[in-house]
């Protein structure tokens, strides 16, 4: 089984760190961004099997990049997790028509809740 | 380039943004930094890390700590701010800024980032109280380097205006372009009585730059923004000290 491949769309870059770190260990191949338009980029570039996405992104936000990967077939069945400090503002259910599979709240993530989250939402 | 300036009196007592009373923006902007560390204690607790790793872990998290316990100090200066007296004296601005960017120099460091001074060749001095206008720099200085996204240095610039009645120090730093909408929109709160977040800059509440505005008005001064193609100049203006064409 080929490594599987995650993007990481986060402006924190020692938070990304931190996720780099986890997901690495983990196995996987991990791509980062710090923004919408670069993930879009990245996208097409590296075209990951899963993003991990923070609600809060400079420049343009999460939900218009959400559109924007509906608006393809090959984008919008990727599937994606939001790990945002906003978690107890926002619903999974309006989220899954973007892809949105789970929802982590940042507050109160530990760090193998990412790879948990992955393993649920990856074949 | 546009500019806004703003007075803290046209935006006190009202909501810090998007209808948020203080404490729920104060919360809310000590958050990220407080899951940082959280996560990154809970990763020294379980893991095998390799000592180097371990210790940028550790550093991430006291210069992390820091930067919450900066904002909370500010938080509670501001709170305070009617109860205390405030020393305005002649400070020269340049030395000041020397000084911020030595105290600043390990966390700019630590994210590969670089603070400079650019150099003037006269001295000027200014009139403020010297805890509050440091205060205000290094909050401008800290957003600068949270959103700074290219290798470029981010510049603190001391300037006269206004025939050198006013001296502007200025922090230029290279993140996401504030769009016309924000700049309109931020001249909008400012001047219709509200305290303004940056949209293109979603992790800040605004509240950094509220309290700033409540530091310069105590200290006669306002606040401001210019907006580049690369990033943004926040400012603040203060009134030029007359003892050096005394001498």
């Amino acid at each position: 089984m080929s490594v599987q491949k995650v993007l990481i769309v986060e402006d924190d870059e020692w938070l990304v760190e931190q996720y780099m770190r986890v997901l690495s260990s983990a196995g996987y191949n991990v791509v980062s961004v710090s923004n919408a338009l670069s993930a879009i980029q990245a996208i097409d570039d590296f075209q990951p099997d899963a993003i991990i996405l923070d609600m809060l992104l400079t420049g343009s936000t999460a939900l218009a990049l959400l559109h924007e990967l509906q608006s393809y077939g090959d984008t919008g069945i990727i599937p994606i997790i939001l790990c945002t400090n906003i978690a107890n503002e926002i619903s999974l259910k309006n989220l899954r028509p973007y892809g949105v599979m789970q929802i982590i709240d940042k507050t109160k993530m530990k760090p193998d809740d990412l790879t948990v989250a992955l393993r649920s939402v990856l074949p | 380039m546009s500019a806004v300036v703003g007075e803290h009196e046209q935006f006190m007592d009202g909501p810090l943004s998007d209808g948020l009373p203080s404490f729920v923006a104060a919360a809310h902007e000590l958050k990220s930094p407080l899951a940082l560390i959280r996560q990154l204690s809970l990763m020294l607790e379980d893991s095998d890390i390799n000592s180097s790793e371990q210790q940028r872990m550790l550093r991430q998290i006291s210069l992390t700590s820091e930067r919450a316990l900066r904002l909370t100090s500010d938080l509670t200066r501001s709170i305070r701010l009617s109860d205390a007296l405030f020393t305005l004296e002649p400070i020269d601005p340049q030395q000041l800024c020397k000084g911020i960017i030595n105290d600043l120099a390990p966390l700019f460091d630590v994210h590969n980032r670089e603070i400079k001074l650019v150099s003037r060749k006269h001295p000027l001095l200014l009139i403020a109280n010297r805890d509050l206008l440091r205060r205000i720099i290094i909050n401008f200085s800290d957003n600068a380097l949270r959103y700074t996204e290219s290798n470029n240095a981010i510049k603190i610039n001391v300037a006269q205006l206004n025939s050198g009645n006013v001296v502007r120090l200025g922090v230029r730093d290279y993140g996401p372009s504030l769009s016309s909408d924000v700049l309109k929109s931020l001249a909008t709160k400012i001047m219709g009585g509200t305290p303004f977040a940056i949209d293109a800059r979603p992790q800040s509440s605004g509240l950094g730059l509220y309290i700033a505005s409540q530091f310069a008005d105590r200290m006669n001064g306002k606040i401001g923004v210019i907006r580049h193609h690369d990033g943004s100049t926040f400012f603040v203006d203060l009134q030029a000290s007359r003892q050096l064409s005394l001498l």
